[in-house]
């Protein structure tokens, strides 16, 4: 009944159904709700057929189980029992990247990022630019691997008669690795889903191993998200991959209303640490973001500042352009 | 129909209290409180068939005063139409029970047939009078063409609960449902001492059939999301289950009678112990509905009348 800190516990044994792994605490599979068997009995021996009376461990009184207290409460001396209670726990980053970028590397990434914004961008842009921090943010994502069966429905183009749509439906088996879902405030999807291809997570290391010599220190960020929050958030991220995955598969040119049905199957999840440079530069007043990635340098993209003058003078001269062959035109026809 | 909540009918089993060695009978339940001593006893038993032992549990959250709460903020918010005798109805025997039921889980594999609706627009046209003239006129219809489609779905099918007590029909327990499944807990005769514990008092074969029953429904309901086109008609599939699982657990029910009219029977109330989700039916009141008919009625015949006579100056 009273739960006792098991600091090394065995790997459990994957589910039975779906083959995907069971975690600490866990009474179903996350993916396909079979129960976890339950541990075998400590003593193992025939109970015998009787009526007892639970008792307090502090007082010896009988005990009942209090709704408010959610444990068994002792009315004489107050004493609350504990008992196993739910497993939900905040999830933490079980592995991290290390920073390849250095602080001097990033600023100088970002200036020459500052330096090819382009024709519509102010000159002096990469001069003028003021950079006002420059932080490493280890970012927290969930790398999820898994095998699905996926069944599909959409309208496609082929095969249409009067309607310019016609429905398809198929199956497929669907392979995900290193699927990451983001789990971060500090960065918005956008951002994470820039960032993530260039990621080299064979080079992640134990979220406790020893910093490596010149690594960048870095705060590693709080997913922020209880265990059944993050598994029903990676469902979701899963689907919506699938979507798009199986757009491959529709028959046709153009299709509208996909959806998808899956069966997942030895569903892996790592919570990983990924490094980032979030930059934040003033240019003439205004507040500008930037994001440089920790493993590879020339991985940087922002927002930046915009030479309205040159864009009225670019729309003017087209319009004038348009003018002139207009004219042009009405002359030669007017003739 | 009259319907009395009664707890399994099994012959009862006599035990002594583990307290003050009182002769204690047990029908129907695993718990008992001690009438002599006041100490709450659970039976311990090996698990047999018909009577297993429960795998988890859904522990009740809040006492018998925040039921109480929970009812009379209900039966304030019911239709203008109840009984108004509900109002000052008293609260017979209200018990909170940990009552039998099953968790269903499996893969279900779906076969299905549908016609899909896709629709189009069409230029046709039309004659019609202006002016005393027949005149011939275009217009856009939309149209919708049907096309035959079969597929397959796939899925797992989690978290149905059927009741495994004779006295709580399926169909009363699905009204307070669901259950917050992520706060199950192991079960321990420490989370239901105290409580009524009630024993298991249905098949598990005819649990299954009922949770099968459902997951086909449930599968329905994602088939009706899963369509394309912009209609559908004719749906009909085939689900074949595999995979199956079906545990005994315990889930919270408060059981109360109100007693609202002396020549009427009880009202029989169920509030799910967890979430505090209340089902009842509530009896309404003739009178009420009848009044505003007749009314209406009368409104109705006054101005057909009103026109009538005006027709006749």
């Amino acid at each position: 009944m009273t739960t006792s800190a098991q600091p090394a516990a065995a790997p459990l044994p994957p589910c039975t159904r779906c083959e995907s792994p069971i975690e600490e605490g866990d009474l179903r599979c996350s993916i396909c709700a079979l129960p976890v068997p339950a541990p075998p009995p400590a003593d193992g021996a025939a109970r015998p057929v009787r009526a007892q009376v639970l008792r307090c461990t502090e007082c010896g009184a009988a005990v009942a189980f209090s709704a408010l207290a959610q444990a068994p409460h002792c009315a004489f001396c107050g004493a609350t029992m504990k008992v196993e209670q739910p497993v939900d726990p905040i999830e933490t980053a079980q592995v991290r990247i290390p920073f390849e970028v250095d602080r001097g590397e990033a600023e100088a990434a970002l200036r020459g990022w500052l330096g090819r914004r382009g024709f519509f961008a102010p000159k002096t842009l990469k001069d003028e630019a003021v950079l006002e921090s420059l932080t490493p943010l280890c970012w927290a994502g969930w790398i999820v691997n898994a095998d699905a069966a996926v069944a599909w429905t959409a309208d496609s183009d082929a095969g249409a008669r009067r309607a310019a749509w016609a429905p398809h439906s198929g199956q497929i088996s669907l392979r995900f690795d290193a699927i990451c879902v983001p789990a971060t405030r500090g960065l918005d999807h956008t951002e994470c889903h820039l960032l993530v291809p260039y990621y080299d997570l064979a080079k992640a290391v134990d979220v406790a191993a020893p910093a490596i010599p010149g690594e960048v220190p870095a705060t590693i960020e709080s997913f922020d998200a209880q265990r059944s929050a993050a598994r029903a958030t990676i469902q979701r991220a899963i689907e919506a991959t699938a979507k798009v995955r199986v757009e491959r598969h529709i028959p046709g040119r153009r299709f509208r209303n996909v959806h998808v049905a899956c069966l997942l199957e030895s569903q892996t999840t790592h919570r990983v640490a990924l490094p980032a440079w979030v930059l934040a530069y003033r240019y003439r007043d205004t507040p500008y973001r930037a994001i440089v990635h920790g493993q590879r340098a020339e991985v940087v993209f922002g927002s930046s500042p915009k030479d309205w003058v040159k864009i009225a003078a670019v729309v003017l001269g087209v319009i004038a352009a348009i003018a002139a062959i207009a004219l042009a035109i009405y002359l030669i026809t007017a003739r | 129909m009259r319907r009395s909540y009664h707890l399994a009918a099994v012959s009862a089993v006599t035990f002594t209290c583990g307290q003050c060695g009182a002769s204690l009978a047990f029908e129907g339940v695993r718990t008992q409180t001690c009438p002599y001593c006041a100490s709450p006893n659970f039976v311990e038993r090996p698990p047999a068939a018909g009577q297993p032992d429960p795998t988890f549990v859904v522990t009740f959250i809040g006492d018998a005063e925040v039921a109480r709460r929970k009812l009379h903020t209900w039966l304030g918010s019911r239709t203008m139409f109840a009984d108004s005798a509900l109002k000052r109805a008293k609260v017979e025997d209200i018990r909170g029970v940990y009552l039998p039921a099953y968790l269903y889980s499996a893969v279900a594999r779906t076969d299905y047939t549908v016609q899909i609706g896709e629709q189009y627009t069409e230029t046709e046209t039309y004659t019609t009078q202006e002016n005393g003239k027949t005149v011939t006129r275009t217009r856009t219809v939309t149209r919708t063409e049907y096309r035959p489609l079969a597929g397959r779905h796939l899925g797992y099918i989690t978290d149905v609960v059927v009741s495994a007590s004779s006295g709580l029909p399926n169909a009363e327990l699905g009204r307070v449902e669901p259950f917050d499944l992520k706060q199950l807990r192991r079960f321990s005769p420490a989370l239901v001492s105290g409580w009524i514990h009630e024993e298991f008092s249905r098949e598990p074969a005819e649990c299954q059939r009922m949770s099968r029953s459902e997951a086909v429904d449930e599968v329905g309901s994602r088939l009706r999301g899963f369509m394309p086109g912009d209609s559908y008609s004719d749906l009909a599939w085939k689900t074949v289950v595999e995979w199956e699982s079906l545990e005994p657990i315990l889930v919270p029910v408060w059981v109360l009678a109100l007693r609202y009219r002396g020549d009427k029977p009880p009202l029989r109330v169920v509030i799910n112990g967890q979430t505090g989700k209340i089902s009842g039916k509530v009896p309404l009141s003739w009178w009420k509905i009848a009044l505003p008919i007749a009314v209406a009625l009368i409104a109705v015949i006054a101005v057909m009348l009103y026109i009538h006579l005006r027709g006749h100056r």
